[in-house]
């Protein structure tokens, strides 16, 4: 009926990249499981699926009380051994019984969260999209950081990360229909994103909303140490050691659609036209290159002098 | 996907054969030896007709009459640790043979903590998926990292809160899905002290229940494998394989259902195996697996696990 | 790196510093957030004058996240939120600087548990991502709040940690401070049964003097040279008691002065407060920007 999700985004709290063969200790949340791992065209690797059970109410816009019982589904992932995600989801169906059934029940249909009484699909997503006070229903926003919670506890990492951000939170729900893509920046680090896709729902279309999520951080998070950087406010110096974290630690990471499944290369294409990510992402790392190129001449004027 | 088709470990699960059905046909605690061999031969002499009736009712659910059914036996050899397996086991076989039973595989309860260098109990442990009170939004972690799992809302618990606050007041607990009233279950599944973490009996049973279903993979592996011992049982339990095959012309260890026949002193044990079992959460692969399997033979297995394991109290 | 701000006595000034550090730090571009972890007086939105937070918030602060009660604790972002107009006007480069209060009509907690515990832990790791400096505004004397701190520290030995105990320059202060750090149940012994290293944890703990008297200032000129001798006097006992009390100079990270603005509201001192409007000494914004450098700066800390 209605499939929707929430991605957060930060940075893995180590000084450098993790190497290939730590990903296994950091992501591996299920005994008995593998990290899954892919090296091209950059290091991605995804942990096991793991399961969380929640009983409570679903957002709603119209404000009705809607409860909901199942499991939600969540992955923490690490792209070039830098950047963390913690991304849930959950399929909303109709119950067929108006009380709870065993526990049992609700783990034979992992993903699904089944409604008591009645409910409508684009209540539920517009609610949810909505972004109400936190704490109040169905919250796969912090499930998802708590997976990232747990991989940054990781002793592997040493928790002195080349600078500070915030976590990003994409909020998405598919629907089948007329392939399409909404993607709206919010207050803050509050993003949404309607996705229309052909066919039956494929965890493929989770991969699009994550690959979506970290090129939007990515971005947030260069804008922001280019704002903080003062270009033309602060001295030469200082401006290039405020960016040198950001070409060291993300300027590489960009690849939009890496991972995206064929079917659904025309989603993303159409997110290059409007908002045009690349677009900005390209002007900004010519910004970074033109100052650190214009400090380095500076610098090599003053010592040869 | 295209990028996943170099992914080093693209999810390969490998599947078991399967027997119908699984029948335990007891448990040997330390209490029991210490009873001697005649409460063994009476459990034994109990059982049999049970088995008789459970072999004809799958013969007559198969076509042919094929039904496959694997006897198993279990011993403790972690809680207690008592005589050896060259003594004990020729003890058991003896008193099984008498009531013209066969033991077809032969376990350590120790197996289910550790087995061939796996860890079953931490296997299943990472796959539990706590039943949500009412209430229950996501956010919080597990409770079960407290080394409890309950099937309901616990009394909440006076003397923590804030200074110049109304106290908290007692209130019953609840089960999650009652129906009426509640039966509320709050099960311990280990205690950890300097020694290391001890897993709760009905934890373990969890554990050989799942084995005994072949639900259980390790990285896509079957953990244990049946071995048969050739030449004597050995002295130690150490040296005996977790799961022992002691008839050649057995049908396979795992199987679609299990039953065990047991004594009642095992009836709040299993009603714990239960909690723990409806929390968790099997690999959906290898529940596809085995569900193609049994509609392939013409067989509608039950959707949910604890439907799939019953029990005959003696 | 984690920052907590404790005294063994009240009303020692340590609210209003730490929050004038963390402003300082702010303004020299670093990322800082400010928690109120003086869970039995939540009152520090009134120093940062947010009203919304003043006394506490009802949106479901640092007691309710404790208690498990909601996902994590309000954010407020004082650049935006202060009703201070000085404040409001974030300069360029400055960094973020958020508060975290706690609930309106919050006590101190009678205890607390493994639960608890544990998602302070998680706060703390949590801010750790994202802020440069995190301020911990911790109840005075042996608290609660105090003792979540240590436990929680020992817990993430890999993030930076550094104390601050404030107290005034009188005979009763200087023993207090010491008392609370190495006192039966003091900072020392309760960090211990936690985990901390007994050195290790004296090294990240520095004593700041606050509303100092400063003999040689202009304050002092209209003294009679009886009444100037008898405060050199006991300014000379103080620092003698000081040092026999390990408070003493080696082990002070810095001082603030008296200023006449704090002495009469607990409020930020804004640059305008000094150089526009002139109501408040530069000596002051001077002492809490030096305080604001020195509590990152390694030299200041080094062992003793
Ligand atoms: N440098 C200073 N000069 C003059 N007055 C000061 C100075 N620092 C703080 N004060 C004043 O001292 C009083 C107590 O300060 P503050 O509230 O910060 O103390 P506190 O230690 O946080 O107290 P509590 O334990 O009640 O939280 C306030 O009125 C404050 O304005
Ligand atoms: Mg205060």
């Amino acid at each position: 009926m209605l499939i929707m999700g929430e991605v957060r985004t930060g940075l893995l709290q180590n000084s450098a990249e993790i190497e290939e063969r730590d990903h296994q200790a950091v992501l591996g949340l299920l005994a008995g499981e593998r990290v899954r791992m892919s090296r091209r065209p950059i290091v991605y690797a995804v942990s096991p699926d793991l399961l969380t059970g929640v009983d409570c109410r679903l957002p709603s816009a119209s404000r009705a009380r809607i409860r909901g019982v199942g499991t939600v589904v969540s992955r923490s992932s690490i792209t070039g051994g830098r950047v963390l995600q913690g991304s849930s989801y959950v399929r909303v169906t109709r119950g067929e019984v108006n009380y709870r059934l065993p526990w049992s029940h609700y783990l034979a249909r992992p993903g699904v969260v089944e409604v008591l009484g009645k409910v409508s699909g684009p209540d539920v997503a517009d609610g949810f999209l909505a972004f109400g006070a936190p704490g109040e229903h169905l919250d796969l926003g912090s499930v998802s950081d708590r997976f990232m919670d747990v991989v940054q506890e990781s002793p592997v990492l040493d928790l002195r990360a080349p600078f500070r951000s915030n976590r990003t939170r994409l909020r998405w729900v598919a629907e089948t229909g007329e392939p399409g893509v909404h993607f709206t920046l919010g207050e803050g680090q509050e993003r949404t994103l309607k996705v229309t896709h052909q066919g039956e729902f494929s965890p493929a279309v989770v991969d699009l909303c994550e690959d979506l999520a970290l090129h939007d951080w990515l971005l947030t998070t260069l804008l922001t140490i280019v704002q903080r950087a003062r270009i033309g406010g602060a001295s030469r110096p200082e401006v290039s050691a405020r960016l040198a974290p950001a070409v060291d630690t993300l300027l590489h990471l960009w690849m939009p659609g890496a991972r995206i499944h064929p079917s659904l290369a025309a989603l993303w294409e159409s997110l290059e036209r409007t908002p045009g990510f690349s677009r900005q992402w390209q002007s900004l790392v010519e910004r970074i290159r033109d100052q650190l190129a214009v400090n380095t001449l500076a610098l090599l004027r003053e010592t040869n002098g | 996907m295209t990028s996943f088709s170099e992914v080093t470990a693209e999810r390969q699960i490998k599947s078991g054969p399967l027997s119908h059905v699984s029948v335990e046909l007891g448990h040997l605690y330390m209490e029991d030896f210490q009873a001697g061999p005649d409460r063994l031969r009476r459990q034994f002499a109990a059982v049999a007709p049970w088995l008789e009736t459970v072999r004809r009712s799958w013969q007559s659910r198969t076509p042919g009459g094929r039904a496959r059914i694997s006897t198993c036996f279990l011993i403790d050899d972690y809680f207690s640790r008592f005589s050896t397996p060259s003594e004990l086991v020729p003890m058991i076989l003896t008193a099984a043979a008498e009531n013209d039973l066969v033991i077809d595989y032969l376990a350590r309860e120790s197996a289910c903590a550790e087995a061939d260098g796996v860890k079953l109990a931490k296997l299943v442990e990472d796959r539990l998926v706590p039943d949500p009170p009412p209430g229950t939004r996501g956010w919080r972690p597990p409770t079960h990292e407290t080394g409890w799992l309950a099937n309901g809302t616990r009394s909440p618990v006076a003397g923590s809160g804030q200074a110049m606050k109304t106290a908290v007041r007692w209130e019953a607990p609840t089960q999650n899905a009652k129906r009426g009233h509640s039966i509320f279950v709050d099960v311990e599944l280990w205690n950890d002290d300097s020694r290391g973490r001890t897993w709760s009996c009905p934890f373990l049973a969890a554990v050989w229940q799942l084995l005994r279903l072949g639900l259980l993979r390790n990285e896509g592996q079957l953990p244990v494998q049946p071995v048969a011992v050739d030449g004597g049982f050995p002295t130690s339990w150490d040296n005996l394989p977790p799961v022992v095959k002691l008839n050649s012309s057995a049908t396979p260890f795992s199987a679609y259902t299990t039953l065990s026949v047991l004594s009642t002193r095992f009836l709040q044990v299993e009603l714990a195996v239960r909690t723990i079992l409806s929390q968790v959460s099997v690999d959906e692969e290898v529940l596809k697996q085995v569900l193609s399997r049994s509609s392939d033979e013409d067989l509608r297995l039950e959707e949910e696990l604890v439907d799939r394991i019953s029990y005959v109290f003696l | 790196m984690l920052v907590f701000a404790i005294s063994d006595k009240g009303g020692t000034g340590r609210s209003v510093t730490s929050s004038n550090i963390v402003y300082r730090r702010a303004l020299q571009g670093q990322d800082v957030c400010y928690l109120d972890f003086d869970f039995g007086s939540p009152t520090v939105g009134a120093i940062f004058r947010v009203s919304t937070a003043s006394r506490g918030t009802t949106k479901g602060g640092m007691h309710r996240y404790l208690e498990g009660e909601i996902p994590e604790p309000t954010r407020i972002d004082v650049w935006t939120e202060s009703d201070r107009d000085a404040i409001r006007a974030k300069p360029a480069g400055a960094g973020q600087m958020v508060l975290l209060p706690g609930d309106e009509g919050g006590g101190e907690f009678a205890t607390f548990d493994g639960e608890m515990l544990k998602r302070c832990v998680r706060l703390f790791a949590g801010l750790h991502e994202q802020f440069d400096l995190i301020m911990v505004d911790l109840s005075a004397g042996r608290s609660f709040a105090a003792h979540l701190a240590l436990a929680a520290t020992a817990q993430l030995p890999r993030i930076p940690a550094r104390w601050l105990v404030f107290h005034r320059w009188t005979r009763q202060h200087i023993i207090a401070a010491n008392g609370l750090v190495r006192g039966d149940h003091g900072l020392l012994d309760v960090g211990v049964e936690h985990g901390h290293d007994r050195d290790a944890l004296i090294d990240r703990i520095r004593f700041v003097r606050t509303a100092v008297l400063e003999l040689g200032s202009g304050d002092f000129a209209h003294l009679r040279p009886a009444q100037r001798s008898w405060l050199n006097e006991i300014d000379r006992e103080l620092r003698e008691l000081a040092t026999r009390h390990g408070v003493g100079l080696t082990t002070m990270l810095g001082k603030v002065p008296l200023d006449p603005v704090l002495q009469w509201r607990e409020q930020l001192i804004s640059d305008d407060d000094v150089a526009g409007t002139e109501i408040a000494n530069p000596e002051t914004v001077f002492a809490f920007d030096d305080l604001a450098k020195k509590i990152v700066d390694d030299t200041a800390w080094e062992g003793l």
